[in-house]
């Protein structure tokens, strides 16, 4: 039997822990307002409509002190760093000013520095990531779907 | 917006010299001192054939242009100081032999099989002379062989000349696509795409990325208006392309033009597929200066121009891409052929033939070395490419590549691609402006006159004579 290549898609799970529960409050304020917007004026969403290697995402609070970013996305996190940095800084700039040990700010100007703690925080995946589709990344996905159409 | 002054920049970093010959030779530093004095006079004006080509504009075309590059051990070597050294990119430092792996330079392409100058990690200096005559290229070796013979030995060298009609030897016109970069003199032909910023291709500037400047090395007379560059020996097998296109045009009832343009996304002449996909002769004409405008935006699923063909992945234009960052990724390309020409009525004729190619970007991680890892020879940056490479440059494993040509109906697949260009040789080189060349050429002076400690002097003796093999 031959082994099976690695998904394109890769998992992405960050935690970040508030500086304190001020800082926390903050953060669950500033992501509440973010998601209730309509979704073209929502900048996480637009974002992520324009870089099109992010199959699923979302926030979630844990432990009353901390803020989780998970996702599945295609390709390398690295390769993409620029781009996604572009896109998606702003969003970044707010949240990370409010999380214990965040990077450097703005995200634009200290990219290493933002994939280094991306990396640093990124809990990882125990054993194999599951995909049901592991040659299909989302632009494949929207492509057929167009097609169809 | 940035004013970048033009004679303290490299010539070749902002336009092509269009001359039919050229000659790149490797040295490897001896004499420091001896070395950097050559580096000085470089930077002279007076003999004027030595003295290094900027961006100013030209009055006359010279015969002669000169250029220089520098591998990360020949700053070493020239005696940069370790903290100098340190602010370099790692990519950069690591060097081309090191990076081999990401750009997709394996099995026969390794550095193990590289030109013996190419994969020597003495190679410090790239000597880059382009000439109007290969009498012009010969008058200004000797005259640069004598300016470096008391710092430098050559390791190697190789020489370069257009072929007719300026095409590479699989038959295709080069040198049409290339960036148009704001705020400096147009160099090749206009567009309506996006302007490349002048910090996508100058160390200094405002890059292509949102709120970004790369870093400049340190000091700043060093680091600001450099660029970096990879050169590259690539040898083209002719004999398998033509074979390759002979069957698949013989199988899928298509002519050899067509399947060649399908691969590249250019007709051999050099017309867009994109703008005329039936005929390399379109009525109306395209005019000359309009073969580099277009765009795939009417040419979603790639039924004129494969989405998968060479120039479509080297720059995707308005085509969405992962990342959304297609303009992003910009090089400059400077391209010149070696070997003889290829006869098709002499096949197998097993001369050594291919392209000398010079891949310019403030960021060899970011630009070229993106560009053969995610563009070259992956597929997934784009949708319905899966992991295959491009058919033309990508580093197919075995013969064991495929090339979809997409239509109305199902596309026509091309089975059983092998590579076709192997990889030589390669060198990361940094290409420091002229200020520069003059801070190197006045490193030891400058350490010894401005008082510092008897370790820094120490440190950059450390560096004189035999330059230490790894």
């Amino acid at each position: 039997m031959t082994e099976q290549p690695p998904p394109v898609q890769n998992p992405l799970t960050v935690v970040m822990k508030a500086k304190s529960p001020e800082d926390y409050a903050v953060l669950q304020k500033t992501v509440e307002d973010l998601q209730s917007l309509p979704p073209d004026q929502n900048p996480v969403t637009v974002a992520l409509n324009k870089i099109a290697t992010v199959h699923f995402a979302r926030f979630a609070f844990l432990d009353n002190d901390q803020l989780a970013v998970i996702t599945s996305y295609d390709g390398d996190f690295e390769v993409y760093i620029n781009e996604f940095i572009n896109e998606i800084g702003d969003v970044f700039n707010m949240l990370m000013a409010h999380v214990e040990g965040g990077p450097p700010l703005p995200v634009q100007t200290y990219r290493q520095e933002f994939l280094d703690y991306i990396r640093a925080h990124d809990c990882r995946c125990v054993g194999t990531f599951y995909s049901a589709y592991p040659d299909r990344t989302v632009l494949d996905i929207l492509n057929s779907a167009n097609a169809s159409r | 917006m940035p004013v970048v002054d033009l004679a303290d920049v490299q010539g070749l970093i902002l336009r092509g010299y269009t001359m039919p010959t050229a000659r790149y030779l490797g040295l490897t530093v001896r004499e420091p001192q001896a070395a950097r004095a050559f580096l000085g006079a470089l930077t002279t004006s007076y003999p004027a054939t030595l003295s290094i080509t900027t961006a100013q504009p030209w009055a006359a075309k010279p015969q002669c242009c000169v250029n220089l590059g520098i591998t990360f051990s020949g700053l070493a070597a020239l005696g940069v100081p370790p903290v100098s050294l340190d602010s370099f990119p790692a990519e950069y430092a690591q060097g081309a032999a090191q990076r081999a792996a990401r750009v997709g330079d394996a099995g026969t392409s390794s550095p193990q099989m590289w030109l013996p100058w190419l994969a020597d990690p003495a190679l410090h200096l790239l000597v880059m002379l382009f000439a109007q005559s290969s009498d012009a290229l010969d008058v200004a070796t000797k005259q640069l062989e004598q300016a470096w013979s008391a710092g430098c030995v050559e390791r190697g060298r190789h020489d370069g000349t257009w072929l007719p009609g300026t095409v590479t030897h699989f038959g295709y016109r080069d040198g049409l696509s290339q960036p148009v970069i704001a705020d400096v003199p147009l160099s090749g032909l206009p567009d309506h795409l996006p302007r490349a910023p002048v910090g996508a291709f100058l160390l200094g500037y405002p890059s292509q990325h949102v709120g970004f400047s790369y870093p400049v090395p340190a000091p700043p007379e060093l680091g600001i208006n450099g660029s970096f560059a990879a050169f590259r020996v690539l040898e083209q097998d002719v004999d398998a392309f033509a074979e390759f296109v002979d069957q698949q045009a013989s199988v899928n009832g298509m002519s050899k033009e067509l399947i060649e343009a399908k691969l590249c996304g250019r007709w051999p002449n050099g017309t867009p597929l994109v703008l005329s996909p039936d005929s390399d002769m379109p009525n109306p004409p395209i005019p000359a200066d309009a073969l580099n405008d277009f765009d795939y935006e009417d040419d979603e699923q790639g039924h004129r121009c494969p989405v998968g063909s060479h120039i479509r992945r080297m720059y995707p234009r308005g085509q969405r891409v992962a990342g959304n960052g297609s303009h992003l990724h910009r090089i400059v390309r400077r391209g010149i052929t070696y070997g003889p020409p290829y006869d098709p009525a002499h096949p197998r004729d097993g001369q050594d033939r291919g392209l000398l190619g010079l891949f310019i970007g403030v960021s060899l991680r970011d630009q070229f070395e993106f560009l053969m890892a995610e563009w070259a020879n992956d597929g997934i940056f784009t949708a319905g490419l899966g992991r295959t490479k491009d058919p033309v440059i990508g580093a197919q494993a075995g013969g064991a590549g495929s090339f979809s040509i997409p239509g109305p109906e199902a596309p026509v697949i091309l089975p059983g691609l092998p590579r076709f260009v192997t990889t030589r040789g390669g060198a990361y080189c940094f290409l420091p402006s002229i200020t520069a060349i003059r801070y190197l050429a006045g490193l030891v002076a400058e350490i010894v006159d401005s008082g510092a400690t008897e370790q820094s002097v120490h440190s950059s003796q450390r560096n004189t004579g035999v330059p230490a093999r790894h």
